[in-house]
């Protein structure tokens, strides 16, 4: 188990690298991840392929550390998971919004 | 096993190591332990458990048929976004920028006393009065605020009458405020108030020696909580009813580590409510900011410390309010609309209120009022003397503001669990931000907001039975 370690690809102490399988996660969920870290990084998408990658640079310069990444992880997979319910039931929403404005439509 | 059922729309997030907060776009919550979410979620959570009940009951899922279940989260989304059926209704009026005061958090460029070149004309007022009833709200409140318009009364008075002269035939449901600091409000002043059904609204930061700090009057000599104290009880004597006059709290640096000290004052007083309010970022506020600001986590420490008072005061038999968490509370717990301008979605600027300066000239908010005085002219709608209501009301700036407010879409809003209490602040947004839609991991209001919904859904997550009972009375 010792061996086992997040896929970090560490560039410098306050940047850093890391890959995600784009048959995994969504485009749209990397992406709204990326953006709850803006605050503290400068953050760069690629892609190619199946692999997206994401460069984080601290703005502060200091470095980062691994939890940051566990972190991006875990939300990852929260935003994944909003992403698929938006897609599979998210029509309820319009149709929620629609009957609503209903009486002023007519 | 898989179960049958349809998830309907919601949002959700840790809300701690252990559970997740679950709501959904009427505002109703659950709280979930890890393990039941995601079985929720992967639809492996047994359709007859109490925990499926619960979750139907909230209309985060259902077994019924979704038209059935749409038609009920329609009608009580629209009751949540009623606010926004009669359109403005708050007139903001500023008959004077003269003041007496020098607050050190002073967000307008205030005149002295004896300068006369920012008070309004009656062309003016006559102008601003049919404007505002050019608007379709069936609600009309217009509150004068300044510099002091009590400095101006004459002007107040022009207003009050030209106002209910016109809804002699308009027909509205016409209110009045004053925003004072009741230092200048003499008998015969507070008598025609009352006549008028105008209401008193003025600032309390404190007890005397932090009030005085925050808010010296500009004549060296005199004692502004002393004469604070004595015409809150001459305006009592006068209206015959201690709720006339209401009082806001704004925080400075002085002010934090004393909210205890502060409540207190508010209850000697004879208030049974305050809203702990942190400064703003406009005006001198942040030209001086390493003066009297402080960063945010520390006001949101303190909101707390100070909420956990007041409810151990009602605890012992007082009632007293928290307007802000009695704000977030009503959203929380009932499906009913708020009408607090600052915080809606879409945003209140402009389509709730509206703020009209001594010169005619009309902005969607009075922080946009405020970044005028700066030179900055972007939230201006046009101005009373040569614009009409609908091109101001009705024009493409604020339809532009208006359509980059709404929570529901806005990045890092859309999707936060606390969407469906929370709102926007375009103007506070371009002002610290730079831009109307803002950039939320580094917005302090959203830390603010998000801290605060996060620490009263502690409290209802916890059940205390005594602390729900306060909450409800706060609220009803």
């Amino acid at each position: 188990m010792a061996n086992l370690e997040f896929p970090i690809n560490v560039i410098d102490g306050n940047k850093l690298k890391i890959s995600f399988d784009l048959k995994l996660y969504s485009k749209e969920a990397i992406t709204a991840t990326c953006y709850k870290y803006t605050g503290k990084y400068y953050i760069h998408e690629s892609c190619e392929e199946n692999t997206v990658s994401i460069l984080f640079e601290s703005k502060d310069k200091s470095d980062i550390s691994q939890t940051v990444v566990k972190e991006f992880c875990n939300n990852l997979i929260d935003q994944e998971i909003r992403h698929n319910i938006n897609k599979d039931f998210g029509y309820i929403r319009d149709l929620i919004v629609e009957e609503a404005f209903k009486p002023v439509n007519k | 096993m898989k179960y049958e059922y349809t998830i309907l729309p919601f949002r959700f997030d840790h809300f701690s190591n252990e559970e997740y907060l679950l709501t959904n776009d009427v505002g109703e919550y659950i709280f979930l332990k890890n393990a039941d979410f995601e079985k929720f979620v992967t639809h492996e959570l047994d359709s007859k458990s109490d925990l499926f009940y619960d979750l139907a009951s909230k209309q985060i899922a259902t077994t019924d048929k979704v038209e059935d279940v749409v038609k009920m989260l329609a009608t009580k989304f629209r009751t949540k976004k009623s606010i926004l059926r009669d359109f403005t209704s708050l007139h903001m009026v500023v008959p004077t920028l003269r003041c007496n005061s020098s607050c050190i958090y002073c967000q307008v460029k205030r005149h002295e006393k004896s300068d006369h070149s920012a008070d309004m004309t009656k062309k003016t007022a006559k102008n601003i009065v049919k404007c505002i009833f050019d608007g379709p709200s069936p609600y009309i409140k217009i509150e004068f605020q300044g510099g002091d318009p009590s400095i101006d009364f004459e002007m107040v008075k022009y207003i009050i009458e030209e106002a209910e002269w016109v809804n002699l035939f308009k027909k509205r449901d016409l209110s009045f405020v004053i925003c004072t600091n009741l230092t200048l409000l003499t008998p015969d002043m507070v008598k025609y108030l009352k006549k008028h059904k105008c209401d008193i609204s003025t600032s309390l930061d404190g007890p005397k020696d932090l009030h005085d700090t925050n808010r010296p009057l500009q004549d060296k000599k005199l004692d502004h909580h002393e004469i604070f104290e004595k015409n809150v009880k001459m305006v009592r004597d006068i209206w015959g009813d201690a709720d006339c006059v209401s009082a806001l709290m704004t925080t400075s640096k002085y002010s934090l580590g004393r909210y205890k000290e502060i409540i207190d004052e508010y209850i000697r007083l004879g208030f049974n409510n305050i809203f702990l309010r942190s400064l703003n970022p406009y005006g001198f506020a942040s030209e001086y900011k390493e003066k009297v600001a402080y960063p945010i986590e520390e006001f949101i420490e303190n909101f707390k410390e100070g909420l956990d008072y007041i409810i151990e005061i009602n605890k012992k038999g007082t009632f007293f309010v928290e307007g802000f968490a009695a704000l977030l509370l009503k959203r929380i717990l009932t499906p009913f609309a708020t009408g607090f301008v600052d915080l809606q979605s879409p945003a209140g600027v402009g389509i709730a209120g509206a703020i009209y300066d001594y010169d005619g000239s009309v902005y969607v908010a009075d922080e946009g009022r405020m970044l005028a005085r700066f030179k900055n002219y972007y939230f201006k709608l046009g101005n009373v003397n040569e614009n009409t209501f609908q091109e101001m009301f009705n024009g493409k700036l604020l339809h532009e503001i208006i359509e980059n407010s709404c929570t529901e879409c806005l990045p890092g809003c859309a999707d936060c669990v606390f969407q469906p209490y929370c709102g926007a602040d375009p103007v506070r947004n371009y002002s610290v931000q730079g831009d109307v839609v803002g950039h939320r991991p580094t917005n302090e209001m959203c830390i603010k907001t998000k801290a605060i919904i996060h620490y009263l859904m502690e409290k209802l997550h916890e059940g205390d039975p005594e602390t729900i009972k306060i909450f409800w009375s706060w609220i009803k």
